[in-house]
């Protein structure tokens, strides 16, 4: 197919479609959350979802995510499949308990005999002057839990398919979008479609050396392997879905080629997933040629002025000063 | 209420106190139940009034003083005793042990964290009323777990929604070893509930028969009016807060107020009650005690003889999906390879 006959969609469109798509498939698919049906439709993701398919499968709710959450919780033990959606990831901290005490731990507590298919949405990471209480990633903080799926897309296409693969999924799943994707657009397919998310997305191939990323970082690496490549250096990119849980063996065989491996990551360095990744690696024996690098947020909270801002947040021409110091011969 | 009722109300009554007391008596012999449990002797009205008032489909949830919730809900008693056993014949596969077991197929669920199983009953009663069926669902919660902020988000939430939901909070005066008073300006958790709009309910008695009547009224009203109602119950737990031995060595309450509640012991209130009403009741007793003391050997019996369980890793996860998810894609998606990054906009909602 040539390409300008390829459709596209923005990375809210992708997330808008899948619902929609969703909750045609499945009538126990619905929506609710603070604000989900008012003003800017959650980044415009929930646009005409109302119209659609009317106030019972989308709702407004009063600011209690604790209440929220257990009535989502409730609701998916019943055979429901509620979609729960924070504006912002900072606010899900209230529903710590619900999720790190229940929700986790339903299909355990049952020995696998009781299901929890919910899908809880938040927005996460770099905004535009939104200081500390309005752009962390928590990614790391939900990763670490068993029973829950934590799902974080870098790109449209990705998040369509990965949304339609959470909510049709019997495991609770949480589905982390990172702010600064709404607005990039892709070609994404018409037709309903899902993901394997335990397999990372082979997302570039290149001989020179291993990149790992995840959601809004692999734009970031995307962005930095064009450049590499203008002057011959070839990323082997791959990009994560399910942070919870990904199958490292095409990352160990492209490590074994490469003998280099960085990993870039929004979020905060120390516990993070490149720790995770990087351990794995050591753990398998592969020999490095380099040291493995990370990049990553500073341990640190976010600043508001955005001179500070800009020095917190990387780019990616630190990526590829990464890539070069990694490529270098001796 | 009639004979047949009475009789079978006092049968809960003697069933859930029974169990009670042979768990107790066995605990530590052997050293073979291995979970920490709280009893709920003279507190066994409730659930037995329920026993008789709610539905299979109806839910219930309920926290850690559990056991006769499971029982009112009619979960068997083989199950029960193994978990308690540990084994993989228990009703959560000994996962849970006492304290937060769930059957999907009795539509019981329970949880020790204060307030969080309780707080799921609204999300229950939603699917309810999404799929138009007629049942409700039943929170169960203690004066301890009504400290908690979740619950008065709930309970506005269902009045909202307009949901059909059964809030019930077992006032038995403290949480662990802490008294209300030392707790609340308000002994009455009803009354701090009044300006939520929601129904609410009180009952003081030991009688089981005005339990029963006024719940009988509560269920009928919830069920036409599509609305929650929350009822407070005062009961008093005779046993320690947690495990088979007393703990009221720790002196923290008086033994003037625990003789005055023992006094009131709905089981044995009732039960000389049904003597004076009921010609041959002293027979039927005897009938009824043989028949619950066995099922309780039994019980024992098949909960020693069943075997341990050996895989808990696998529960994690269900790892299956929707059976409405027919063709999985697999990573076969005809992706682009170009995305178009665009410039933020300043001024966003958030
Ligand atoms: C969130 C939380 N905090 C503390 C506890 C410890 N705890 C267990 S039972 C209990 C007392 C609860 O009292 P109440 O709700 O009145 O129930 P009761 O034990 O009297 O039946 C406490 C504080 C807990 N289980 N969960």
């Amino acid at each position: 197919m040539k390409s300008k006959f390829k459709r596209k969609l923005s990375f809210a469109d992708a997330i808008n479609e899948a619902q929609v798509q969703a909750m045609k498939l499945d009538k126990n698919v619905f929506i609710l959350g603070q604000g989900v049906e008012k003003g800017a439709m959650v980044f415009n993701t929930n646009k005409n979802i109302e119209k659609k398919f009317g106030s019972k499968r989308i709702f407004d709710t009063p600011n209690s995510e604790q209440a929220e959450t257990s009535f989502a919780a409730g609701a998916a033990n019943a055979g429901l499949r509620p979609i729960l959606i924070h504006q912002r990831v900072d606010f899900m901290v209230f529903s710590f308990e619900q999720i790190v005490n229940w929700i986790s731990l339903w299909s355990f507590k049952s020995s696998g005999k009781c299901k929890m298919p919910l899908v809880i949405r938040a927005i996460i990471g770099r905004g535009w002057g939104q200081g500390p209480q309005h752009s962390k990633t928590l990614h790391t903080f939900f990763s670490y839990l068993p029973g829950i799926k934590v799902v974080m897309p870098s790109s449209p296409s990705e998040a369509k398919g990965q949304l339609l693969s959470s909510i049709m999924s019997n495991d609770p799943v949480i589905f982390l979008e990172y702010r600064a994707l709404y607005n990039s657009s892709e070609h994404v397919p018409k037709e309903p479609y899902f993901l394997d998310l335990s397999s990372p997305r082979h997302r570039l191939k290149g001989k020179d050396l291993t990149v790992v990323s995840m959601g809004a970082s692999t734009l970031t690496v995307l962005k930095a392997a064009k450049e590499l490549s203008k002057i011959n250096i070839k990323v082997d990119l791959f990009d994560l879905r399910e942070l919870s849980n990904f199958k490292m063996k095409n990352i160990f065989s492209s490590v074994k080629k490469t003998k280099k491996i960085l990993v870039v990551e929004d979020g905060w360095k120390n516990f993070g997933i490149g720790s995770e990744i990087i351990s794995k690696i050591s753990e398998s024996g592969i020999k490095l040629a380099k040291p493995a690098r990370r990049i990553n947020w500073p341990n640190s909270h976010v600043p508001m002025s955005s001179v500070l801002e800009n020095k917190f947040y990387f780019d990616h021409n630190k990526v590829i000063k990464s890539c070069l110091e990694l490529c270098k011969k001796k | 209420m009639k004979k047949k009722e009475k009789i079978k109300l006092y049968e809960s009554l003697f069933y859930i106190r029974e169990v009670q007391e042979q768990l107790i008596k066995k605990y530590r012999q052997g050293n073979k139940m291995r979970c920490p449990m709280h009893f709920c002797i003279g507190q066994e009205m409730l659930p037995a009034v329920l026993r008789q008032l709610i539905d299979k489909k109806d839910s219930l949830f309920c926290g850690h003083r559990s056991h006769g919730y499971y029982l009112s809900k009619n979960g068997p008693l083989n199950q029960l005793f193994a978990e308690f056993y540990g084994k993989k014949t228990g009703v959560s596969g000994g996962m849970s042990g006492s304290q937060e077991m769930m059957l999907e197929k009795i539509n019981f669920y329970s949880g020790a964290l204060l307030s969080g199983s309780f707080a799921m009953s609204i999300g229950d009663a939603f699917s309810k009323k999404y799929n138009g069926k007629k049942n409700l669902s039943v929170a169960i919660i203690g004066d301890g777990g009504m400290d908690e902020g979740i619950s008065y988000e709930v309970i506005n939430m269902a009045v909202m929604m307009k949901l059909p939901v059964l809030f019930i909070c077992e006032n038995n005066l403290y949480s662990t070893q802490t008294h209300m008073r030392e707790r609340n300006k308000n002994l009455n958790i009803y009354k701090k509930l009044l300006p939520y709009g929601i129904k609410t309910s009180f009952i003081n008695s030991n009688n089981p028969e005005k339990c029963f009547l006024k719940i009988k009224n509560i269920i009928k009203d919830i069920k036409s009016s599509n609305r929650p109602v929350f009822l407070e119950v005062m009961t008093y737990r005779f046993n320690a807060h947690v495990g088979p031995e007393s703990d009221d060595h720790y002196n923290y309450r008086s033994n003037k107020e625990i003789n005055s509640w023992k006094k009131k012991d709905p089981l044995n209130f009732y039960k000389n009650k049904l003597i004076k009403e009921i010609k041959d009741f002293e027979n039927i007793n005897m009938l009824i005690k043989k028949k619950i003391k066995n099922k309780i050997n039994n019980a024992f019996k098949y909960a020693e003889q069943s075997k341990f369980p050996n895989s808990f890793e696998k529960f994690n996860y269900q790892n299956t999906y929707s059976k409405k998810v027919k063709n999985f894609y697999n990573n076969q998606i005809p992706f682009d390879e170009k995305q178009e990054e665009h410039k933020p906009k300043a001024s966003s909602p958030y």
